[in-house]
């Protein structure tokens, strides 16, 4: 991710990703997630364009979780990366509240991450993230029904002495086909490295699925 | 919210342990007012009512009905009819505060036996009877007609090792009619 950042002021391409949740016993669920990045064009500073089609790097991460309040969880997880040049490994601990307000949910989630490879430098990482769910018809999402889903994300990172943030902004439409499998479909935008007068923006077309076993 | 039958269902399927605690048994959908039944439309009308009036249909295993919500004299509203269109009862949302105390106190202690700690989230005033009746409460002319008042709480329970949201209905002399767990909608996908 940040080779390709040094090499161009945008990036656009596809973000498929599919999660599979299942409950276990007392309060604990576990979530497994694999998610993929292809560039389809990206340009730089200068306005050079290259459309030709990449390949990034796939995530595999397993994150268990235990519900320690009313609408609250704490988890915990590990993530590895495979990318051209090595494989990356992350480690994840998250706390998360889902809220009601009337016939949306709106869900908080703070995440610290710690990310170590061969080739770079260790990074840290401190997120936040909200994310609200507006049911499209009715006060509450059935089977069957349309969604809104809105993502806002700070991600705060330090890795060699260099602190950078990272906002993303995502917007999607989701469609409940049952409660145990949702499809989500919308843009991941991306803006990084302004702090610095060198921002790069990246807009991934995504499309989630969520399956509950 | 829900309604009498629907927390007997709820009930029904705790005690049966055929459905799983993520099966949803009611489904609601906005509507247009075409789709109001007609009587309902005309109860609704009768009110007056400034504010604008939400329509929706709710199907559950126990048959379909239709709910009109909207804000009347500074308080919520959610007013039932069945598919004909003839009113069913009325839930008007009140502060705990509010309910009155030869009430309050049953209520309380029972709270505080099923709990080590608790907090009355909400509090809805339910209203059943004729339609003459029910239309008096709306209008708040201070009709003298025979009503049966039921209180529907929403409760966050803490017992011993768990912390979890109730739904009571308490009879108008503070009784306990039924009490059933409130099962979240699953939320991986805003968690993920």
């Amino acid at each position: 991710m940040q080779d390709a950042h040094a090499q161009g002021a945008y990036q656009f391409g596809m973000l498929p990703a599919v999660n599979v949740n299942g409950k276990l016993n007392k309060g604990w669920s576990v979530n497994t997630k694999i998610e993929s990045r292809q560039l389809l064009q990206r340009g730089d500073a200068e306005g050079g364009v290259s459309r030709e089609y990449a390949y990034l790097l796939t995530d595999l991460s397993l994150i268990v979780a235990r519900k320690v309040g009313l609408n609250t969880r704490l988890a915990g997880g590990y993530l590895i990366r495979f990318e051209d040049g090595g494989v990356v490994h992350r480690f994840i601990q998250q706390y998360i509240q889902v809220q009601q307000l009337g016939g949306s949910r709106l869900a908080h989630r703070v995440v610290c991450d710690q990310t170590f490879s061969s080739v770079e430098e260790a990074a840290f990482r401190l997120r936040y993230r909200i994310t609200s769910e507006i049911p499209l018809d009715g006060k509450v999402v059935d089977p069957g029904e349309f969604y809104l889903k809105l993502n806002n994300e700070y991600l705060n990172s330090l890795q060699a002495s260099e602190y950078d943030l990272q906002i993303r902004l995502v917007p999607l439409l989701g469609y409940d086909l049952r409660h145990s499998f949702k499809i989500e479909a919308g843009l991941d935008y991306r803006v990084d490295g302004f702090l610095h007068n060198s921002a790069t923006h990246e807009l991934w077309m995504t499309l989630n699925v969520f399956i509950e076993v | 919210m829900f309604k009498p039958t629907t927390i007997l269902l709820l009930l029904a399927i705790h005690a049966t342990g055929t459905l799983s605690a993520q099966e949803k048994f009611e489904k609601e959908s906005r509507i247009r007012l075409e789709e109001v039944p007609a009587e309902a439309l005309l109860f609704v009308d009768s009110l007056k009512v400034e504010r604008r009036v939400k329509w929706y249909r709710e199907e559950s295993l126990v048959g379909t009905s239709f709910e009109a919500k909207f804000k009347h004299d500074r308080s919520c509203y959610s007013v039932e009819f069945d598919t004909l269109g003839r009113v069913e009862d009325i839930e008007v949302e009140i502060a705990w505060a509010d309910v009155p105390s030869e009430i309050r106190d049953p209520i309380a202690l029972r709270l505080a036996m099923d709990c080590t700690r608790h907090k009355v989230v909400k509090v809805q005033e339910q209203y059943t009877g004729t339609t003459s009746s029910l239309l008096h409460i709306l209008r708040a002319d201070g009709g003298e007609q025979p009503l049966r008042t039921n209180y529907e709480l929403i409760v966050r329970c803490r017992q011993e090792r768990s912390v979890d949201l109730y739904e009571y209905l308490f009879s108008g002399e503070g009784g306990l009619l039924s009490r059933a767990k409130i099962v979240f909608r699953n939320s991986s996908h805003l968690e993920y």
